[in-house]
């Protein structure tokens, strides 16, 4: 897996959508924002078929794809990480379904995104997500953590937590590093750490050191 | 008054006339006493013949029995004559003496049906009577009265020879004869007996007891009458021959009572044997239970078939109404009104005939039990046919719903993200030059997002994609991580169902839910759904407070008519204050 320092060559993308205007728009985007794509495919089998010739670094697949329009996208974004494991795959979804997203979480959570479609319409955020995942970080969309978070739950450990906690676990349940976290809450890495090492103790979760470990391990007991 | 019931009067009052008539005779006319028992046995046979031959008449209009037993009767009254002091009457009344013997042996060979069966015995009955009276008449050629009664007997007009020799030797030509014929007689009705079916053979069973008897009688009464021995001399062995034994007679007309009461035992059958038909037997079960309540083997139920003329009986065998086998007899059965030519026909034994009522009861008792089975059979055909038109309506429901969740994520979700794509590029371009322009635009990207969202949600209301994607287990999960209820999942089972059955599970489990939330706020809820054989047992339990009524809101009741619609059942249990319990059991193949 390629880490695409600053002043790098470009970021090799290939996109699968099946709607030609949204496709077209992506690769645009994309290209505005300094990466490079590679290849469009319109279908899951055409996306396999690139994926093979190309090895690009990351793929951007919908989960709904001709034929049936139900899941070809996430079939074929698992079969590319077993594959090709250099290839890191973005999975595009219209629903906020856990059962999607552990299904494709359930192998290996590196290099691994699932983001609600209508991200793409913030272009930063968007690519940043992408080149995290082709960094090898996990990328869980916001909206389906806030879910798993917002559960109704009796006696749970959760209810222990501080709203810093709260806030700082459900960074992690997104995928990001303790020092993202540290950025986007203004806090210093060492008081994430503090503010992890608790949640664990608390959540009665194994302290994990690799990052991509502790997003399953989140997730999962989120989903209890 | 029917001419019958009038005609039966007349004959009654002429017995009754012709019973006090020979009373009067016997008790006043001067001439040898006779002996009480003697007197009693000769009216009660007598008129216990007449009785039953006028209930025989009543009871088989059609028949000659009625008219069998009267005359038995008359000519067993009619020897009485024989008590009157005056010489024409004596000899008549001697003459005629036995003949009522010849007329027994008619009746007991035309039983049941009042007919003769066959020229033979046409020729049988001709000879007793030929014999009862010819031996009566050669005998008195040589009878002298006074030699029994004395001097005060009336004379024998037909005397001719009065010395004993002579009618000795008769008397014995007379007992073989005599003996030979009631042997023959009873030797024909074991026959018949033997040879005879269904209901006659029923109806030849009181006969087979009362035959003997009455032959024994007769053969006891030929020797006696016949032997120079004299053995049954004397007024004792005159008492029991003449006063005791022939009260034996009085089964002749118990006959007719033992028929009756059969008849009746089979009606009661009949109608049990109906009763007793399960709901919806088929027809041969029918067939079988009127043959049993009848005592008839043979008996067939024939239907017309439906793609021909002709009938068949329940074993398949055809069946030809117009030309039925010899001995039988074809009784079509009451159908619905204007089936011209009978939909069904009972084909019974010919001896059946002679019970009119007892057809009767039994063709309607079969109608109405086929024309039951027809209206259930067509009922739960109709049943079937509503049911398989709301399986389709259903399904063709969902079907829709899940169309108009894929054009909803596939057409408009799909064209907005295009736009908030376009208006995101166009933000980014303007970001620098013209800040209004670019608020505007994050205005209209974050309107396109909410839109997103709402189509999803709306989108996911409609048919859960998860459902179709995923199956069962990952949809209730789906549901349980939305819903605002604290909900533990039990076991579901991870495999793939029918569209239907899953649908209708999941949106069980989705209006179960729903109502925790509405109507129980802060209840907990548990899900179960269990996979026993055959079948998928969904199951929602709260500790809400309770109360709630299957009937009440609508849907509750649309529930019970979704699962109603895939073959199952909805059962809710809701005592206050003990929590609700919804349990779907639906049929799974």
């Amino acid at each position: 897996m390629s880490v695409s320092a600053p002043g790098a060559a470009p970021l090799r993308v290939v996109i699968a959508e099946d709607a030609v205007l949204l496709r077209e728009g992506l690769s645009r985007v994309l290209d505005d924002a300094g990466l490079d794509v590679a290849g469009a495919a319109g279908d899951a089998e055409q996306l396999l078929q690139l994926v093979g010739a190309l090895r690009p670094d990351v793929v951007l697949a919908d989960v709904r794809m001709p034929p049936t329009q139900t899941t070809e996208g996430l079939q074929a974004a698992r079969l590319i990480r077993q594959r090709w494991p250099g290839t890191a795959v973005v999975v595009l979804s219209q629903y906020v379904e856990t059962e999607q997203l552990f299904d494709l979480l359930a192998d290996d959570p590196r290099g691994v995104g699932y983001v609600l479609k209508e991200r793409v319409a913030d272009v930063t955020q968007f690519t940043s997500a992408i080149r995290r995942v082709a960094g090898g970080e996990s990328v869980i969309d916001p909206e389906v953590v806030a879910r798993l978070v917002a559960r109704p739950r009796a006696d749970s450990p959760l209810q222990t937590l501080t709203g810093r906690e709260r806030d700082v676990l459900a960074l992690m349940a997104e995928g990001r590093s303790n020092h993202a976290i540290a950025g986007q809450l203004w806090m210093s890495p060492k008081t994430v750490e503090t503010h992890v090492g608790s949640i664990f103790s608390k959540l009665g979760l194994a302290p994990d050191a690799g990052d991509h470990r502790r997003v399953l391990a989140v997730l999962a007991f989120l989903r209890e | 008054m029917s001419r019958r019931r009038r005609a039966a009067l007349i004959v009654a009052a002429l017995a009754a006339l012709a019973a006090v008539t020979g009373q009067i005779v016997v008790t006043y006319v001067p001439g040898p006493p006779q002996p009480l028992i003697g007197t009693i046995s000769q009216s009660l046979v007598g008129l216990s013949f007449l009785a039953a031959g006028i209930a025989a008449w009543l009871r088989w209009p059609a028949s000659r029995l009625g008219l069998l037993f009267t005359i038995a009767g008359y000519l067993w009254l009619l020897p009485n004559l024989g008590h009157l002091p005056y010489a024409l009457p004596f000899t008549i009344g001697n003459l005629v003496a036995s003949v009522y013997g010849a007329a027994l042996a008619h009746l007991a060979l035309a039983w049941p049906t009042g007919r003769l069966r066959s020229r033979f015995e046409v020729g049988v009955v001709a000879a007793e009577y030929a014999w009862t009276i010819g031996q009566s008449f050669v005998s008195m050629f040589f009878w002298n009265p006074h030699t029994n009664c004395g001097p005060g007997c009336p004379a024998n007009l037909l005397m001719i020879d009065g010395s004993r020799s002579a009618e000795n030797v008769l008397g014995v030509i007379s007992i073989p004869v005599g003996l030979a014929l009631t042997v023959t007689v009873l030797a024909l009705i074991v026959r018949h007996w033997q040879t005879a079916q269904g209901w006659t053979r029923r109806a030849m069973v009181p006969l087979l007891w009362i035959a003997p008897a009455i032959c024994a009688l007769s053969a006891v009464q030929t020797v006696a009458e016949n032997t120079s021995l004299r053995l049954f001399a004397g007024a004792t062995a005159g008492n029991i021959l003449y006063g005791y034994l022939p009260l034996i007679l009085l089964a002749g007309p118990a006959l007719f009572v033992a028929s009756t009461l059969l008849a009746r035992t089979a009606r009661g059958a009949v109608g049990t044997a109906i009763v007793d038909l399960e709901p919806g037997a088929p027809p041969g079960q029918l067939r079988d239970a009127l043959a049993r309540a009848l005592g008839d083997s043979t008996l067939q139920l024939a239907f017309r078939q439906p793609d021909g003329p002709g009938y068949a009986d329940t074993t398949g065998r055809p069946v030809d109404p117009a030309r039925p086998e010899p001995g039988r007899i074809v009784t079509p059965l009451p159908g619905p009104a204007g089936a011209a030519p009978a939909e069904a026909v009972l084909v019974h034994e010919e001896g059946l005939e002679h019970e009119p009522q007892l057809i009767r009861l039994t063709a309607a008792a079969a109608g109405l039990a086929l024309e039951h089975a027809r209206l259930q059979a067509e009922v739960q055909a109709q049943l079937e046919q509503v049911r398989a038109s709301r399986a389709r309506i259903v399904e063709a429901g969902d079907e829709a719903r899940r169309r108009i969740e894929r054009d909803l994520h596939d057409g408009a979700q799909q064209r907005l993200v295009t736009l908030s794509l376009a208006l995101g590029m166009a933000r980014s371009q303007v970001a620098g030059s013209d800040p209004g322009l670019a608020a505007l635009l994050e205005g209209a990207t974050k309107e396109a997002r909410e839109a997103i969202a709402e189509l999803r949600e709306l989108a996911r209301g409609i048919h859960p994609a998860v459902l179709t994607e995923t199956g069962l287990a990952g949809a209730v999960q789906a549901l349980v991580e939305r819903s605002p209820v604290l909900t533990t999942v039990g076991a579901v089972p991870a495999g793939r169902y029918p569209a239907p059955i899953e649908a209708t599970a999941y949106f069980v489990v989705c209006e179960a839910l729903a109502n925790v939330a509405k109507h129980a706020p802060g209840a907990t809820a548990q899900v179960a759904i269990r996979q026993p054989a055959g079948r998928i047992v969904v199951e929602i339990t709260d500790d809400g407070p309770g109360g709630a009524r299957p009937g009440a809101g609508s849907g509750l009741r649309g529930l019970a008519d979704r699962v109603a619609s895939v073959g199952g059942t909805l059962r809710v249990e809701s005592a206050v204050g003990s929590g609700t319990r919804l349990q779907a059991e639906i049929p799974c193949p």
